[in-house]
């Protein structure tokens, strides 16, 4: 089912649930007063009974059960009033952190389950491209030394014009990656191999040695390049995640905020 | 100003209720791109890339997990898989160092989700009075509500559930709604060539707190996994996963396996030598086991399943990982008797596999070795400078490493004996569900115990000039077979080509070996250790066989080592010198590291606390991976590949 746009904006949702709303008290009254000494307990209020313990229990009550279930919540009913009465909801942690979720949940609910449109989306991806870039891609020639006093002496005889092919110890590392990943290099060669790298400019010349966890290296950096930013299309999925992720915590604190600034706060020190 | 904020809120909720209605995700669809991005990975010829990823790993649908207090969901542990920084249960900032490849939520097929209800219950609406207790000391605080966990595993292990967390016509509603909304998860997290994530589940049949747990793990995608439950375990056998697996295939045409895991919490009922009703072993049921469970998880939180003292007298690295878990069953409601060990041991188990063979035809215990995590937090990391506990109460805090573990008792295991547990090593053509299942089905995989050191083990009867040089992986794909094979017994001596590079950034290695076992002509099981390959062999002479040990560069005030000592690689190509024509054998590679901390020396310098002296003792140890067996026997003995 597709709904225009006009339909998808939180306002236009803000604004119906709010007609809801007040159509709802207008037609129920005001809510019992929980500090009031009379208790209705009505068909409404036993249907619902039995039904949380139909979803419990995959059958309905028996009528015995319901008077029983509808006796246990009118005991916790005048309880709770005069737990409330007597002021035991404040300064309890439980109640206090329990409420407190709620509201968080409250907050984040439609972030959830809203279903973003591309160009929210793409507006996304445009403000935060670093996060969906592809990886930088390194072409590279490396020579593996257990020594690093060998490494640097075969650094000299390559400087001086002699071929590498038969210098270095053998291990079993990829002597040249063309267009390799950072996260391919490091998964194979290890971090500080991949800051080595990071750490010359491509060059036609042999450098180094770096180190790596296993050793030391030569490196001739041929190429590198920072990775492009995919289309919406091809990343949609990823995207999408990140920004509910990030909405979800910015509902949370928005929330939060509008109602915090209603409170004057003075924190004594 | 109160009653406007409660009609703000209401009116949220409306607003979220009608946005919910009108825009959900729609699986199908995603399911069918998934279809498209897996068919156009690239797969390479044999397995060049060995892929890391945890398949045993809990989040909040778990109904202990959810009482241990994590709150994490499968969307929080796909993002911290593959790299992502989260924020754990207990607040902390959490990020594994390098992302996993691949990630098989495992959550209990029983009860699942089904904490999270009782915890979100009406209380009213709650009847039995355990279950009642338990929402209440589930509120109360989260000292309560992992005692409400450890009292709600005893109760599964003595069959005394409730019957509402029990009946699986009353949960099969619930679980349906989880799992289905779960899987599209996975579906939309699933990344073909880049990451993988595997639908699965726990099936916990505990008889007597004896743990016979296995993972179940799927090939498939929601299409297929979509048309089916997680199977419960409490009330049932193994027959019944087997039947329920062979009636999944059927149905959809999908794939699914099991993996045992804790066989060392079985109390010896992991691996028996005869059927599970006490019957004579069968060749049915042991080709069924084989076909059905070609992998086995080594290694993991609850310690380390490879091999023991008492089983492997001559073995000097046989303890790892065994103190603690070696006194009882899971839920210590029986101790062990060391008899018991012989059932629950792998080395032990490929033995007795071994023994079957001969008297049945079929080996049962034909199985390969990974390692996982088990971890209850959401979070599958093994590394033991980053290690989040077995469950959210023991995220990292200054008391975990010396704190009672009490599951559902008062005696006997300590934070220290948990592992920083392992993972699982695949060698896949490439990194999609398909791959890294058929992978596992040939048991190409191995386990560490968290380090990512890349082992490779060939076995054969031609690999005398292999040198290690250019083209040597392919070649000995073309010569011979990878671990997990197996080889037709020709007269000769086999050959095996091993080869373990170091973590690139972890530890050096101390010594490749090689696990032999075979039963002689008149049924005795035997095993040896050889060393093969070590650092420094031309200084560590074998004394009286034994290599000497590598030394420790551990600084136990600071949690450091240095690679001063051992190498970052190790290969060689060794014939088997004992030899014995028609002695049915099996080999597998076991690579020690060097010294280096573990996860409590790393708690004691970051928290600055003193580990207790058995704690403190136990403080350093050699990390390890173990390769799944080559075979050598007859031609023809592989039950998995006869059905």
């Amino acid at each position: 089912m597709t709904l225009p746009n006009w339909a998808r904006e939180p306002l236009v949702h803000f604004l119906v649930a709010g007609a809801a709303v007040f159509a709802f008290f207008v037609w129920k009254g005001e809510p019992a007063d929980p500090a009031s000494r009379d208790i209705t307990i009505t068909q409404e209020d036993r249907a619902r009974l039995s039904l949380q313990w139909e979803q419990m229990m995959q059958r309905p009550p028996t009528d015995a059960e319901l008077d029983s279930l509808t006796e246990t919540w009118l005991r916790e009913e005048v309880l709770y009033r005069e737990a409330l009465r007597l002021g035991l909801d404040r300064d309890d942690a439980v109640v206090r952190k329990r409420l407190a979720n709620k509201m968080d949940y409250l907050a984040t609910s439609i972030a959830e389950t809203a279903q973003p449109s591309d160009r929210t989306l793409e507006a996304w991806l445009a403000d935060n491209p670093h996060r969906f870039a592809d990886d930088t891609t390194y072409s590279f020639d490396q020579l593996y030394f257990a020594d690093k006093d060998t490494a640097i002496a075969a650094l000299e005889s390559l400087s001086g014009g002699q071929n590498g092919a038969d210098m270095g110890d053998t291990i079993s590392l990829p002597g040249t990656m063309d267009a390799g990943t950072a996260g391919a290099i490091e998964r194979q060669f290890g971090i500080a191999f991949l800051e080595g790298l990071n750490g010359g400019k491509p060059s036609p010349d042999w450098t180094g040695p770096v180190p790596s966890g296993f050793g030391w290296h030569l490196i001739r950096l041929r190429a590198r390049t920072a990775g492009r930013v995919p289309p919406l299309v091809d990343i949609r999925g990823r995207v999408e995640s990140d920004w509910r992720n990030e909405t979800l915590a910015q509902r949370r604190d928005d929330a939060y905020q509008l109602l915090r600034d209603a409170y004057q706060v003075d924190i004594q020190k | 100003m109160k009653k406007y904020l409660g009609i703000a809120a209401v009116i949220v909720l409306i607003a979220g209720a009608g946005w919910w209605l009108f825009g959900r995700d729609n699986p199908e669809a995603t399911a069918r791109q998934v279809a498209n991005a897996e068919a156009s990975v690239e797969l390479t010829p044999y397995p060049q890339q060995v892929l890391w990823g945890d398949t045993h790993l809990h989040t909040d649908n778990s109904i202990d997990a959810f009482g241990f207090g994590t709150r994490l969901g499968p969307e929080a542990a796909l993002r911290f898989a593959r790299g992502e920084k989260v924020t754990a249960t207990s607040g902390m900032e959490a990020q594994i160092a390098r992302p996993l490849d691949f990630l098989v939520i495992a959550d209990h097929s029983d009860g699942l989700g089904a904490t999270r209800r009782l915890y979100d219950a009406p209380r009213i609406a709650i009847q039995d009075p355990t279950l009642l207790k338990w929402h209440d000391m589930m509120h109360e605080s989260p000292e309560q509500s992992q005692r409400a966990i450890g009292e709600l595993i005893t109760a599964a292990s003595n069959g005394t559930l409730p019957e509402a967390l029990r009946d699986p016509e009353n949960q099969e509603k619930a679980t349906r709604t989880i799992w289905t909304k779960h899987l599209a998860t996975l579906d939309k997290f699933y990344d073909p060539g880049t990451f993988t994530p595997i639908a699965g589940y726990e099936w916990t049949l505990m008889p007597g707190g004896n743990n016979l747990h296995r993972v179940v793990m799927y090939r498939d995608g929601y299409d297929k996994t979509s048309k089916t439950l997680p199977f419960p375990g409490l009330d049932g056998q193994v027959d019944g996963l087997f039947d329920y697996m062979d009636a999944y295939e059927e149905a959809t045409g999908g794939r699914v396996l099991a993996i045992p895991h804790n066989s060392n919490l079985s109390n010896g009922l992991m691996f028996e030598l005869t059927t599970p009703d006490g019957g004579p072993m069968t060749a049915e049921y042991a080709r069924k086991r084989a076909q059905r469970e070609p992998v086995v998880e080594a290694t993991q939180i609850k310690g380390d399943s490879e091999s023991h003292p008492f089983l492997s007298p001559n073995d000097e690295f046989a303890n790892f990982g065994d103190v603690g878990w070696e006194i009882g069953n899971l839920s210590l409601t029986e101790a062990k008797e060391d008899s018991q060990l012989a059932g629950e041991y792998l080395r032990e188990a490929l033995k007795r596999g071994l023994s079957i063979e001969q008297q049945t035809g079929v080996n049962p215990y034909k199985f390969g070795m990974i390692g996982s995590t088990d971890s209850h937090t959401s979070l599958a990391t093994a590394d033991e400078d980053n290690f989040f506990g077995k469950h959210t109460g023991n995220e990292p805090n200054g008391e975990r490493a010396n704190a009672p573990q009490n599951l559902g008792t008062r005696v006997g295991r300590f934070g220290w004996h948990y592992l920083a547990s392992g993972y699982a090593a695949v060698w896949a053509k490439g990194n999609t569900r398909a791959e890294i299942f058929d992978a596992m089905m040939r048991r190409e995989v191995y386990a560490t115990t968290g380090p990512r050191m890349v082992v490779r083990f060939f076995g054969g009867y031609d690999f005398s000039d292999n040198d290690f040089t250019a083209d040597w992986v392919e070649n000995a794909y073309t010569k011979g077979v990878p671990m997990g094979g197996e080889l037709s017994d020709n007269g000769s001596a086999p050959q095996f080509i091993v080869s373990a590079l170091k973590d690139p950034d972890g530890a050096h290695l101390d010594r490749v070996q090689i696990v032999k076992g075979w039963i002689t002509a008149d049924g005795a099981l035997r095993e040896k250790v050889f060393d093969v390959v070590w650092s420094d062999m031309d200084s560590r002479r074998p004394v009286g066989g034994k290599v000497p040990g590598v030394g420790d560069t551990v600084d136990r005030a600071a949690a450091t080592y240095t690679n001063d000592i051992g190498a970052p690689e190790l290969q060689t190509v060794w014939a088997d010198p004992e030899y014995s024509e028609g002695q049915n054998a099996f080999y597998y590679v076991r690579v020690l590291e060097i010294p280096t901390p573990r996860w409590t020396l790393f708690d004691a310098v970051r928290f600055g606390f003193e580990l207790s002296a058995e704690a403190l003792a136990d403080s350093v140890s050699q990390e390890r991976a173990y390769t799944s067996p080559i075979w050598v026997g007859p031609p023809a003995t592989d039950a998995t590949q006869e059905s």
